[in-house]
């Protein structure tokens, strides 16, 4: 790491948390543009698991739509299990996670802002080509919104609760099995929102307390998620 | 009050304690044990609706009751473990994490029993309780796998108890969106109603000695496994050298 970078993490005496957290934030992004190709990893996971179902299962239109929602949900969690993977790792290995510990500022804000930064490069683009994906599994027109608003307020929950998972596994040398074990029981009830909402749209029901559910379950993630975190963060980083 | 505390930090009083209360407690859960299972399984008399197999629901009663007290109990001991770096505490959290494995596993497998029975079915994921067990079953084997991945058992004793508080909140959040699940996605069929039809007194009575002898059992082999683990960690401390030169 360079010397800039440390300034970047580091800060110098005396700068506010607020700045402390778009440095971090910056930073992360700059580095996750720096490897475009990577960037492109998850979103072209998610593409591909999305087009096994229709292989595996059947091309008919009608059990397609039937089941659109579900496949939609269960493949960005896969994918955003596979880019957290990320999330905290090259961080741990070149050592610059022990300086953000080290850093006078509140962690909380520290993990917020990479988990942020995370969810920008990976959840985001996800929600964005969802629609396309939605269209191939002839999802019917009048779920594409809720599909849509329930995915951009339920992918940074995953991401929040992930990095639980994450920092807790940080340490580890081969770790992917056991980060799927942590994260993918407790995405359940964050699935079972999102594909509710949807479904009770495609029955033509109203979808506004769903969406509302989701708004607190990603309230509640955002404020509690990043303060375990970052106690795991500390846990396995000695 | 707080000294009373700290002795229970104290590996070597609570192996000397244990050692004291296990033969009472052993004593006890046979008795409670020999008698629920026996009244449970030969004397309870064919439910009008069910037949005999509300037999089985009083031994899957007591253990889905105990199973649900694992998780809360990991979560208490994981936030001792964090709080005061209780080295007991941790090792409590790891007898009771296997055992609680198992008892949601023999939950779910007398569930499925009775289930195959007066269900028909094995397995059904309107019944929300099958649904959350299950699930509890998953997030316990993530915290036993976490711990065996975790080589220094300081960082794996700190690591498991933040999965074990965090595990306890998301096992009442899943429990709770299940249970939303089922009754939005698919209505409630009249098979999460029917086990309610079993509640006499020949029913329950059974049924609360197996519940007791479930917990005094769960006392027993979490006091056994913590002694284990006592003996393991402690290898190098003059008492439990002691103690094996004694034989």
């Amino acid at each position: 790491m360079t010397e800039s970078e440390t300034e970047i993490i580091m800060g110098e005496r005396g700068i506010s948390t607020f700045e402390a957290f778009r440095a971090t934030l910056k930073r992360d992004l700059l580095v996750a543009f720096k490897g475009r190709n990577e960037l492109l990893n998850p979103l072209m996971f998610f593409f591909i698991v999305v087009s096994l179902f229709p292989i595996g299962i059947t091309p008919d239109r009608e059990v397609l739509t039937e089941i659109a929602v579900g496949v939609l949900w269960v493949s960005a969690l896969l994918a955003s299990l596979l880019s957290l993977d990320n999330l905290y790792r090259s961080d741990y290995e070149d050592g610059s996670l022990e300086l953000l510990l080290l850093s006078p500022h509140s962690l909380y804000f520290m993990t917020l802002a990479k988990i942020l930064s995370h969810w920008l490069v990976s959840g985001l683009p996800l929600v964005l080509l969802s629609p396309l994906l939605g269209y191939m599994l002839a999802l019917p027109t009048e779920a594409y919104w809720t599909m849509i608003v329930t995915l951009l307020l339920g992918t940074p929950i995953l991401s929040l609760l992930g990095s639980i998972g994450v920092a807790l596994t940080v340490s580890l040398g081969s770790r992917g099995l056991i980060l799927a074990m942590i994260i993918l029981p407790m995405s359940v009830p964050i699935l079972i929102a999102g594909t509710l909402a949807v479904g009770s749209v495609m029955d033509g029901n109203p979808v506004g307390g769903h969406i509302a559910i989701m708004g607190a379950m990603l309230a509640v993630a955002a404020s509690l998620a990043p303060l375990a975190s970052a106690a795991a963060l500390r846990i396995s980083v000695n | 009050m707080w000294q009373w505390f700290h002795k229970w930090g104290s590996p070597k009083w609570f192996y000397d304690l244990s050692g004291r209360w296990l033969p009472w407690l052993i004593a006890g859960m046979a008795v409670f044990l020999t008698v629920g299972v026996v009244w449970a399984l030969l004397y309870v008399p064919p439910d009008y609706q069910q037949g005999y197999t509300s037999r089985i629901l009083v031994v899957h009663v007591a253990v889905a009751g105990t199973s649900l007290a694992f998780f809360p109990i990991m979560a208490i001991a994981g936030t001792v473990t964090l709080v005061w770096k209780m080295k007991m505490a941790d090792m409590v959290a790891k007898a009771v994490a296997s055992l609680g494995a198992w008892f949601s596993a023999i939950t779910l497998a007398t569930g499925s029993i009775w289930g195959s029975v007066m269900w028909g079915t094995w397995w059904e994921w309107t019944d929300s309780r099958l649904t959350s067990m299950l699930f509890q079953f998953f997030l316990l084997i993530s915290v036993i796998s976490l711990r065996s991945a975790l080589n220094d058992s300081e960082t794996a004793a700190r690591a498991c108890a933040l999965l074990s508080i965090v595990g306890c909140i998301n096992v009442v959040v899943i429990k709770y969106s299940v249970e939303w699940w089922n009754t939005l996605h698919q209505p409630a069929s009249a098979l999460s109603a029917s086990s309610g039809s079993v509640n006499g007194i020949e029913f329950w009575l059974p049924t609360l000695i197996m519940v007791i002898a479930m917990y005094l059992f769960v006392a027993v082999s979490v006091m056994m496994g913590t002694r284990n683990e006592i003996l393991q960690r402690e290898g190098r401390s003059k008492w439990v050298q002691d103690l094996v030169k004694e034989g």
